[in-house]
């Protein structure tokens, strides 16, 4: 049977409604960062000691369930994996989307984001030992190779699909491990201070992406009345259950390295402080254990609400575990000198609730989620319907 | 080229935060308020913490004045992508706000606390230095007219003085030095070039055991600390 | 949508976005291209003047570019400051500057007085104010009344309190109230017992090779704190022997934080501290047997009642300081010359403060430290140009001889010049006479005495009060009238320090910039009045310059050209002399007494009946307010470094550093031992109640290792109620709960002997 590909239809009024509504958000997030913008980042939550918030949590949140995305895809454009092709191409506008929130997002994390350009001038105006200057090359040359991968795919030209898939796979790795290099070789900060943080990332971004990849194709399916093969689900879900095993372990080895002297008193700080909560709640109950026990229990593996319970549980834990490195990593003190330090100095600092910054974030979501539906209706993402009136595009088998 | 660095004997230091003050006078650093000390905004370039050990009644408590390291290793220019902050030939991290896209990367990766960002824009426009003319060639290094929020600022070794001094063929050290330095009424903040035998940080350095913070991190730091 | 649609689309936002990317346009700073008005030093100045944030005056010089002052230094030419300052003379550029200060007189139209009633001040100009303030102080002259105008000196130049006392005594008032009774008159008094001289004493650090700090803490508190930090970098490692610093305190201060041995000592007993040292002393013949054989008096009384009462074990139990420790220090005190017993306010304002001084003051004899090199010395005071004498007519003459309102040198404080607290109580109850109007020149004694409370119930009862300051203080609140006195960077004067360097030294204050607003100085502001009464009063202030300049000008005649004044700053007195001992002792036996001769004599005209014990430094134990069931704990009050002593905290620069030991501003905290916090169930940081009998305060707590578990530290300097953006309603004062009590032989306020019990809140 040959495979073709449509766009969504999106005439009905709970997508205009839908549409509108996510417009609003994301002007209300726009205004959220005009307001910061203006006043500076005083009316965000951050502060000297926890200088990265909400935004770049998201950011690197939504890198990795970028680079996730995008090298699933390739199961099916470079492995000829055929029976996730339904939903390959989703996954790779999802990826396009998904980094351009990201980009979004650090952007807005900039105290001056009218110089984001600064970040591009590669060799110019970089300096290129730095992370985030490498960084740069990475998303940007992620975002380019991403749409052109999408446009190959569109064009339906597969050997090209593939070499490109295959620089995608590289690229996408990259792209998440250079994530966690950002934190990862910083080695002020003990709780980041791993050289398996870049490991930690790639396998996070793995989980996450197919996770929100699963979410994402099951319910738009079900709005758009595509039908799905439930074995392509339950497949998916055995690799979902291999990739959260495989974070577990590089999660525990990071984390019982850094229970060892110099990072101990960081680390168990983490473990058993404020922050606590967020770790074993989140990250290790909401990403690896939950998922682990819905993904292993013989009735939940086999039922779609149980993969679909697994999945869900990870976005959220997942999104713990980024939270988690990035603020319990930059909030505990720093020992300047030995001795318990005084007042403020030798206080952990504490991540408040921000209004600004909390809508700023729900205005990146929003828009991204904008942006996939767009791409949804005017670009041929969806498998055919076929009971659909429109002409399909045939596919050319590859 | 010289290499600057302070020594900062604690045996003289009173404790007394003259330094503190006097580098906000100099270099117009704003002042908090106590939202902001609550909510760890304050800005400072030069701090002086406390560290106790000890229990009553054999308790210790050492004050001890921190000002930028200026690390011949700096984490911060490592991780600087718009290379905003910089080691300079003669060994000052120099921070250029012209370039700073208030990233943040520099705070979090430095392990002495002493960058801040500026979180909102300074109401008083009194932030203004009108004896320091605007010389084009340190514009971007030096924060004036006015500093902006978004950016990250941190004590610059009163380089504005010190180049000021070597135009003037002055002794940079002797008769030119960082405000905290000048302002110290111990005369226990001293800087001088570290690789000049002649130099007073060099006779102190040779003199007495001396340490610098967090040695283990191999950030090689410039300031150093003679013992109480 | 196609997809040549979708590469058209993405082709356009790729170049739009290198398209942003080259316009250096968005690469400017947020502020507008740098305008060159505003940018030119043509105009810059270097002003030599003096500081006025404490008494002790610190000669500084300011940098002044286009009529604004933008920073202070010390001034090379002062031999006391040896061109340094303290922390707190920087920030004389927020108290320049402080955004709350008042532009013109201010009068009250509410009618009612009191803590957080809204005074609806209303300006008027200074005519009017001074029409109104003359209006009120004729009467009291035509009644031949002059006696009931009671006067307040805060912290003024030497000049204005010069000029103050003038105009007192011109106008026939004995009634001029500084803050000395709140001070140091203790510790006077009882140097006084030994020597015959009624004021602070002067240390010759510049040789001193030992420190024994008693209460003191000379590197916050200290006067002049700047010559103490200066000479602390230089004993400590500039010289070839290092100097010792032992410090004597129940709280582990800065100083004692960077001294090299701490001893808490029960709060209280450093008398008998004292004489422990002193029995170690005698008893192992560590003293200066030339010294003592020929320049003191009633050595073997002082022997034999040392040697019987005041064995180390016997201190020990009462210090809780071991007898080991006791005997270290004294010898190595003793044995370290020259030596320097240095006592401070927190062992001396007690009820039993004089002779507590003496006793510490005793030990400097004991090791011939007195008016040597290295030792305790006498300073020497400028002298100013004598004024003929002031004009004191027939009615000036009456009401100069009533009593005093705080009944100084009566039985009840024989010795005292001034006893500031009494006066609530005099107002109050209208004894010896009532008060009919009042003037405060800085002052404000609502918030600095023991018992606040007492001075706002007396303050609102005042019939007229003006008050004299930059800004509206605590004290100010309660004026039917505030006139804006002028900062020390805007005024003339002349000054000096009671106690630096040993030789004199005068510094010049000479306005920076113009007075900001429609201030004017204390010094002009009387002048005027005096113009205006007329009379006595206007003939007194003849002929002595005509305003605050020419006064000064006047003055300092005496000293050196005015040109070169104006230029240096600084007029400093011949080198010090030491060993004056033919002439230095004002006593009965011309010597240094060990059983003071100058109480004896004091208190026998007094009619008091006193043995000669009384007048031997003895320990005697401390009457507590409050008993100690219900109030377990102890209340000390202390001054950090970044206090500012001219009634204000409104300056950011020392609020946001307040307490560096505590690694924090903006605030105070009530500091307790960590194991008494445990045994009390309280946790830190958390808010508490500290109640004395008289009044309860709430404040966060700090477990602390470095207070004596009897004890609760606060600092002083916060609770302004008043005004202030930097500084209203942040923290607690603890002189609101502190009870009434005082050294009665010096009317000394006793600070530190107020019982308090600490609960959650």
């Amino acid at each position: 049977m040959s495979l073709t590909f449509t766009t969504l239809e999106g005439r009905s009024r709970g997508f205009y409604l839908f549409v509108a509504t996510l417009v609003v958000l994301s002007l209300i997030g726009f205004i959220s960062f005009a307001m910061s913008y203006i006043e500076g980042h005083k009316i965000l939550g951050t502060s000297n000691v926890i200088p990265w918030g909400m935004p770049i949590i998201i950011s690197i949140y939504l890198i990795g369930l970028s680079a996730g995305s995008l090298i699933l895809s390739s199961l099916t454009y470079v492995f000829q994996k055929e029976e996730y092709r339904p939903i390959a191409r989703m996954a790779v506008y999802m990826a396009i989307v998904l980094i351009l929130g990201a980009m979004i997002g650090i952007a807005l994390d900039l105290g001056r984001p009218d110089k984001t350009w600064r970040l591009f001038m590669f060799f110019v105006l970089n300096n290129m030992r730095s992370m985030f200057a490498i960084n740069g090359i990475l998303y940007g040359g992620y975002f380019a190779i991403s749409l052109a991968y999408l446009a190959f795919i569109l064009a339906e030209k597969p050997t090209a699909t593939r070499a490109i898939g295959i620089l995608a796979i590289v690229w996408a790795s990259l792209v998440h491990m250079g994530t966690g290099a950002i934190f990862g070789f910083i080695a002020a900060r003990p709780i980041f201070y791993s050289p398996i943080k870049p490991f930690e990332f790639l396998a996070a971004a793995m989980v996450s992406g197919l996770a929100l990849l699963l979410i994402t194709v099951m319910f738009v399916f079900k709005v758009a009345q595509r039908k799905f093969d439930k074995n392509m689900v339950f497949s998916l879900s055995r690799l979902l259950l291999a990739l959260v095993i495989v974070l577990l372990v590089i999660v525990s080895v990071d984390k019982v390295t850094h229970l060892y002297s110099p990072h101990r008193d960081p680390t168990l700080w983490l473990l058993t402080g404020p922050f606590s909560w967020v770790f074993w709640g989140l990250q290790v109950g909401c990403a690896y254990i939950l998922p682990l026990l819905l993904l292993l229990h013989p009735r939940s593996r086999k039922s779609i609400k149980g993969v679909l319970a697994a999945t869900f549980s990870i976005i959220i834990g997942i999104f713990g575990e980024r939270f988690v490195l990035v603020i319990p990593g930059t909030a505990h003190p720093l020992p300047f000198y030995p001795g318990k330090i005084e007042g403020v100095w030798g206080k952990a600092g504490s991540f408040s609730f921000a209004p600004a910054e909390f809508l700023m974030c729900l205005g990146i979501f929003a828009l991204m989620g904008l942006f996939f539906l767009l791409g949804l209706k005017y670009l041929e993402l969806l498998p055919g319907d076929e009971s659909s009136e429109q002409i399909p595009v045939v596919a050319k088998n590859p | 080229m010289p290499r600057w660095g302070m020594v900062i004997d604690l045996d003289k230091c009173t404790g007394c935060q003259a330094c503190t003050v006097a580098c906000k006078v100099e270099n117009n650093v704003p002042h908090g308020s106590p939202e902001e000390q609550t909510s760890r905004r304050e800005i400072y370039w030069n701090k002086v913490i406390a560290a106790t050990r000890g229990r009553y009644p054999r308790v210790k408590t050492e004050l001890i004045p921190m000002p930028c390291m200026h690390c011949d290793n700096a984490p911060c220019v490592t991780v600087c992508p718009a290379i905003a902050t910089y080691r300079r030939a003669d060994g000052i991290i120099m921070q250029n706000f012209r370039r700073c896209i208030g990233c943040k990367y520099c705070m979090v990766a430095c392990p002495y606390g002493v960058r801040s960002f500026n979180f909102k824009e300074q109401e008083s426009k009194e932030y203004q230095r009108q004896d320091r003319p605007p010389d084009r060639t340190v514009w971007g290094p030096w924060p004036f007219p006015t500093r902006t929020h978004g950016v990250v600022e941190k004590c610059t070794f009163c380089f504005h003085l010190i180049d000021q001094g070597i135009k003037e063929g002055k002794r940079i050290g002797e008769e030119v030095v960082p405000a905290c330095v000048e302002a110290c009424p111990a005369n226990a903040r001293f800087f001088g070039d570290l690789d000049d035998t002649r130099s007073q940080v060099s006779r102190l350095l040779s003199s007495r055991g001396s340490i610098r913070l967090r040695e283990e991190l191999v950030t090689k730091p410039k300031v150093y600390y003679l013992l109480q | 949508m196609n997809r040549r649609t979708f590469l058209k689309l993405s082709a356009f936002t790729g170049a739009a976005v290198g398209a942003s990317q080259m316009t250096g346009a968005l690469d400017t700073p947020a502020a507008s291209p740098l305008s060159k008005a505003t940018q030119n030093t043509d105009d810059e100045k270097w002003i030599a003047t003096s500081c006025l944030i404490c008494p002790a005056r610190c000669a500084i010089r300011l940098r002044v570019v286009n009529g604004k002052a933008i920073k202070v230094t010390g001034n090379p030419s002062s031999r006391v400051s040896e061109g340094k300052i303290c922390p707190r003379a920087h920030i004389g550029l927020q108290v320049l500057y402080d955004p709350d200060r008042i532009a013109f007189p201010l009068k009250r139209t509410t009618k009612e007085k009191g803590k957080g009633i809204d005074p609806k001040w209303v300006p008027m100009t200074w005519d009017q104010a001074f029409e109104e303030v003359t209006r009120y102080l004729r009467p009291l002259r035509e009644k031949a009344q002059p006696h009931r105008l009671l006067l307040f000196s805060g912290l003024n130049t030497v000049s204005g309190e010069d000029a103050i006392s003038r105009f007192a005594a011109a106008f026939g008032t004995p009634n001029l109230i500084s803050g000395d009774g709140l001070d140091c008159e203790a510790e006077k008094s009882g140097h006084w017992m030994a020597d015959g001289h009624y004021s602070n004493r002067a240390y010759d650090l510049d040789h001193t090779r030992y420190i024994l700090a008693f209460g003191a803490d000379i590197l916050e508190s200290g006067r002049p704190l700047t010559r103490f930090l200066r000479k602390w970098g230089k004993l400590r490692r500039e010289e070839p022997n290092r100097t010792k610093v032992v410090v004597i305190n129940p709280r582990y201060s800065v100083t004692a934080a960077k001294s090299d041995e701490w001893i808490p000592i029960q709060p209280g007993t450093d008398a008998a501290l004292a004489l422990g040292v002193a029995h170690v002393i005698i008893s192992e013949k560590l003293y200066d047997q030339n010294f003592i054989h020929h320049w003191t008096e009633g050595f073997d009384s002082y022997k034999n009642w040392v040697l019987s009462q005041y064995s180390p074990k016997v201190v020990s139990e009462i210090t809780g300081i071991p007898s080991e420790a006791i005997q270290r220090t004294a010898r190595e005190f003793s044995q370290t010359r020259p030596a320097i017993a240095l006592g401070g306010m927190g062992s001396i304002n007690w009820p039993e403060g004089s002779t507590i001084s003496h006793a510490i003051f005793c030990l400097n004899a004991l090791v011939g430290s007195v008016d040597v090199p290295g030792g305790v010395i006498y300073q020497v005071h400028p002298k100013y140009r004598d004024m003929a004498d002031g004009v004191q007519d027939e009615i000036a003459r009456r009401g100069k001889i009533q009593p005093c309102l705080d009944f100084r040198g009566t039985d009840r404080f024989p010795a005292a010049k001034v006893v500031t607290n009494q006066i609530p109580e005099s107002i109050l109850e209208d004894v010896p006479y009532t008060v009919e109007m009042a003037i405060g020149f800085n002052s404000n004694f609502n918030m600095s005495a023991p018992g606040t409370q007492r001075w706002d119930e007396a303050l609102k009862k005042l019939p007229y009060f003006v008050q004299i300051s930059p800004f509206v203080s605590e004290m100010a609140q309660y004026a039917d009238l505030v006139l804006p006195s002028t900062t020390f960077l805007e005024e003339w004067g002349y000054d000096h320090s009671p106690s630096e360097s040993g030789y004199a030294e005068a510094r010049i204050k000479q306005p920076v910039v113009s007075p900001r607003g429609h201030s004017r100085s204390t010094i002009d502001i009387l002048f005027e009045w005096a113009r205006r009464l007329g009379g006595g009063v206007a003939q007194s202030f003849a002929d002595i310059g005509g305003d605050s300049k020419g006064f000064v000008q006047f003055r300092t005649a005496a000293l050196m050209p005015w040109e070169e004044f104006l230029r240096e700053g600084v007029w400093s007195g011949p080198q010090y002399e030491y060993k004056k001992y033919n002439h230095l002792f004002n006593t009965p036996s011309r010597k240094f007494e060990f059983t003071s001769g100058n109480l004896k004599s004091l208190l026998s005209k007094m009619k008091k009946k006193t043995g000669d014990l009384d007048c031997l430094p003895h320990y005697k134990e401390s009457q507590f307010l409050g008993e100690r069931e219900k109030y377990p704990l102890l209340l000390l009050p202390y001054q950090p470094l970044m206090h500012m002593e001219n009634g204000s905290q409104n300056y950011p620069w020392a609020q946001e550093i307040f307490l560096p030991m505590q690694g924090m501003g903006w605030d105070n905290l009530a500091e307790i031992n960590s194991e008494t916090a445990n045994a009390l169930k309280l946790r830190e940081g958390e808010e508490v109640w500290v109640e004395s009998p008289f009044q309860r305060m709430k404040v966060k707590l700090k477990c602390s290792e470095g207070v004596h578990p009897e004890v609760v530290a606060v600092s002083i300097g916060q609770g302004h109620s008043a005004y202030g953006r930097w500084q209203k309603g942040m923290g607690v004062n603890p002189n609101e709960i502190l009870g009434v009590d005082y050294d009665p032989v010096s009317g000394q306020s006793s600070f530190f002997n107020t019982r308090v019990r600490v609960y959650k809140a």
